[in-house]
């Protein structure tokens, strides 16, 4: 069953609130590191504020596909990446954290994160109209995009 | 290593990450053996170059529009600078085919595939910021959306065959 586009950003939210836990998690684990993870979470917050006012602002159309996707393309994307658990709502991000013993692997771990944030959202931004908001999907896109550079800054520092 | 990279540079890894991708699906096609994947690992090889062909040319009209856009050009703003910086992460990266010795397993390579299909589209997405026209950027979104569709290819594959 295709998505709506109210799912489509709920989704999106669920995928920041995942980062922020990630990110505080993260912080505390790693104080040297602390700093920088502490503001990643609140840019997090950020996008998933965005997204929500995106999701507000569907009134009447959350039922309706959202573009015309005759081959159901943009739909068969997001369901591909939805089921990797991109967005997992029960993903259980101390237990991930677990495993990474040094800033290094929690870095590297956070890159990959925001790559496979970065690659869900351009699924949406295909999925959804410009009335829609894909205009500001643009802007998060470039935003995480700006979050891959300084975590690969840091990971060079140490 | 902290890497910026200027317009040109990213055109040319764009064509890299093409052509790396043609290798990695050919070196695929022969470790799979399996003649129905084969051809899709040898089509999605097809495509890539086709790609690349599209990012040189593109590569070409940056440089005839933006004279001074060699290795010593300026960055012309602070988001274009983080998003190159970003870039840099995704695009430089090891010749992919020469990752695969032939002993791995099928949901290796297909999970290999499907990272770096994400790479790329990433790499596009910031890519967009450059394309020297609105013509160029209707491209790389086309292309963009041929590589999710790869994605999509990929998935198939992986269903059927794990």
């Amino acid at each position: 069953m295709p998505f709506n586009a109210d799912e489509v950003f709920e989704m999106a939210e669920q995928i920041e609130r995942n980062g922020v836990k990630f990110y505080r998690d993260a912080a505390e684990k790693f104080p040297q590191v602390g700093e920088l993870f502490n503001d990643l979470a609140e840019m997090e917050v950020k996008h998933e504020k965005t997204f929500a006012e995106m999701r507000k602002g569907l009134s009447g159309t959350q039922a309706e596909p959202i573009v015309f996707d005759p081959d159901g393309e943009a739909q068969m994307y997001l369901q591909v990446m939805a089921d990797n658990h991109v967005f997992d709502p029960k993903a259980d991000i101390t237990a991930q954290l677990a495993g990474k013993d040094t800033p290094e692997a929690v870095l590297d771990m956070a890159i990959g994160l925001e790559r496979d944030s970065i690659a869900f959202y351009v699924g949406i931004k295909e999925a959804v109209s410009r009335r829609a908001g894909k205009d500001k999907i643009d802007d998060i896109i470039k935003e995480e995009v700006g979050h891959v550079a300084i975590l690969k800054r840091k990971l060079d520092s140490l | 290593m902290n890497v910026t990279l200027n317009a040109l540079e990213i055109f040319e890894i764009a064509e890299q990450i093409e052509q790396n991708g043609a290798r990695f699906y050919k070196r695929s096609a022969e470790i799979f053996g399996e003649p129905v994947i084969c051809r899709i690992f040898l089509k999605l090889a097809d495509w890539e170059l086709k790609h690349k062909e599209i990012f040189s040319g593109m590569k070409k009209q940056y440089a005839e529009s933006n004279p001074g856009s060699g290795a010593s050009g300026p960055e012309r703003t602070l988001q274009q600078a983080k998003t190159m910086a970003g870039l840099a992460v995704f695009g430089i990266k090891p010749n992919p085919s020469d990752e695969l010795s032939g002993k791995e397993g099928k949901s290796d390579i297909l999970r290999r595939a499907i990272e770096k299909e994400k790479d790329s589209i990433v790499f596009y997405s910031g890519l967009r910021d450059f394309a020297p026209a609105a013509s160029a950027k209707e491209k790389i979104d086309e292309i963009i959306r041929e590589e999710l569709r790869h994605i999509i290819i990929l998935n198939k594959v992986w269903q059927k065959t794990t």
